[in-house]
């Protein structure tokens, strides 16, 4: 009986004196619970560009991305230089945007663009969504986005036959970019994203596609909390007759790199890049790139976004 | 015998039953607000996964919350709050440490409202500051519940406001926070 009753003290003491702090107890209550749940990832990307290519980022329910991006002229080269101001004085392509997050998943867009091929005055309306969210830890290692757009000119036809500018029906006049987005951040400060491309083209030339492919890759190194460094970079595959008849009528096709450096402030974001694709818009970019780097063939550029809420405050 | 023995088993009983009017208060559930206000814009966040345990007997108590779990009005604001204020990834939760200073003034075991002053470390972005501050505690009908409004300069827990945003965020923020507790088992 003296076991016994020692035995019940025994736990009773336990019970009372042996307990964790309240701290520990909290942990361990928070922990069993946070367990079982999904904690996505968040801002892989600031805003949804990076130099040239889309980012794998939407825009919030509810809110409205304005955008401006511009490319200046050639820095150096037959057109850059001291009298173009290093291409400061030209402009190769303008880009003015509205993209509207219907869900935090699903981001419609329309755009106004230059054009910096033969082809001019574009519009563009465009679909996103995310398809899959990189979660903290291992669930799901990668964000997954799809991108769509569907281009259109507004530009008088060409009456000459066989340019790219000479459009017989609407159907003509229309162009489609199709990517697959896959990025993961792999730190606070490293986020890398690899872009499969399809740009379809209703009409082209003799020498040229109707379909071009293409892999992107790009990535985000912060410097600090609120700059970084960007780049992106896109291999493109066109076929080897394409690219030799259109080098015999001296033009030569380069893949697109850009490099920038970006700032964040607030609701704000803006890029301060060079690259050497003259257009904004994929649809040219990705198959038309005929100036490069080695040339001094470069260009000043950025893109600034602002972002409004249109829902009520509470 | 007898007797030690039925005193054992009253005693089990009286821990068993009558034990929680001095045991813990708990809840997962509880929920913190924070709000700051200027002439720019009113940011205003809530969340309702407060850990909040309370030992009467040891006159203690401890708050915990992950910063990943405030909801915001605005899709941005909230990332700009875990990515560049909060560094959340770095500092995943904000938590409190402290006890009453009167501890005399409650009886968890009687139905009352009582305006308390709590003390302690309130730790959030790595950083842990001594804070008093003044709460309510409500028991009734053997439900504890409690309610605290405060202020915090966000200078005080290393959280920078860049210039260019200063009128948009205030330098102080109001956190309110309200839990609802039972009886922890």
């Amino acid at each position: 009986m003296r076991y016994f009753i020692t035995v019940i003290l025994f736990f009773l003491l336990i019970s009372v004196d042996a307990q964790d702090s309240l701290s520990n107890l909290l942990d361990k209550e928070m922990s069993t619970k946070m367990a079982g749940k999904k904690q996505y990832t968040y801002a892989t990307f600031k805003g949804t560009q990076l130099v040239n290519s889309r980012t794998v980022e939407t825009i919030g329910k509810g809110d409205l991305d304005f955008r401006v991006s511009h490319r200046f002229g050639d820095i150096g080269g037959q057109f850059g230089g001291e009298k173009s101001f290093f291409g400061l004085e030209n402009s190769t392509d303008v880009k003015i945007s509205f993209d509207y997050g219907i869900t935090n998943r699903l981001t419609a867009g329309v755009s106004r663009s230059k054009g910096a091929t033969s082809v001019r005055q574009l519009y563009e309306v465009s679909l996103k969504y995310k398809l899959l969210r990189q979660t903290d830890g291992h669930t799901m290692p990668f964000t997954v986005t799809a991108y769509s757009n569907v281009v259109v000119t507004s530009m008088s036809s060409n009456a000459k036959a066989n340019t790219p500018d000479h459009f017989n029906s609407f159907g003509d006049r229309l162009s489609f970019a199709n990517q697959l987005l896959i990025a993961r951040k792999f730190s606070d400060n490293f986020s890398l994203m690899l872009v499969p491309s399809w740009v379809h083209t209703n009409y082209v030339i003799h020498n040229d596609q109707n379909d071009i492919f293409a892999i992107g890759i790009g990535g985000r190194v912060k410097l600090t909390k609120r700059m970084a460094l960007v780049a992106d970079y896109f291999k493109v595959f066109r076929n080897k007759t394409s690219i030799n008849n259109f080098e015999n009528d001296g033009l030569s096709f380069y893949n697109p790199l850009g490099i920038g450096v970006e700032f964040e402030t607030g609701g704000h974001v803006f890029d301060f890049t060079f690259t050497n694709s003259t257009a904004i818009m994929e649809n040219q970019f990705i198959p038309y790139t005929t100036t490069s780097w080695r040339q001094w063939r470069f260009r000043w550029g950025f893109n600034l976004s602002r972002i409004f809420s249109l829902k009520k405050n509470k | 015998m007898k007797k030690v023995r039925t005193i054992l088993a009253a005693l089990l009983i009286l821990s068993a039953v009558a034990g929680n009017a001095q045991g813990k208060w708990f809840t997962r559930n509880g929920k913190i607000n924070f709000f700051s206000k200027t002439n720019g814009e009113n940011i205003d966040a809530d969340n309702n996964e407060v850990f909040s345990m309370i030992d009467p007997v040891k006159n203690e108590m401890a708050f915990q919350v992950l910063n990943t779990g405030f909801k915001f009005h605005k899709a941005l604001m909230q990332e700009h709050f875990n990515e560049n204020y909060m560094e959340s990834s770095k500092y995943p939760k904000a938590s409190f440490k402290g006890n009453f200073t009167d501890p005399s003034k409650i009886d968890f075991t009687k139905d009352g409202t009582y305006k308390v002053l709590v003390a302690g470390d309130l730790t959030m972005h790595g950083e842990t500051k001594k804070i008093n501050i003044p709460a309510t505690i409500i028991v009734a009908g053997g439900k504890v519940s409690g309610e605290s409004k405060f202020n915090i300069k966000l200078a005080d827990y290393d959280i920078k406001i860049p210039s260019v945003v200063s009128n948009q965020i205030s330098e102080d923020v109001a956190v309110t926070v309200k839990c609802q507790y039972e009886a922890y088992k």
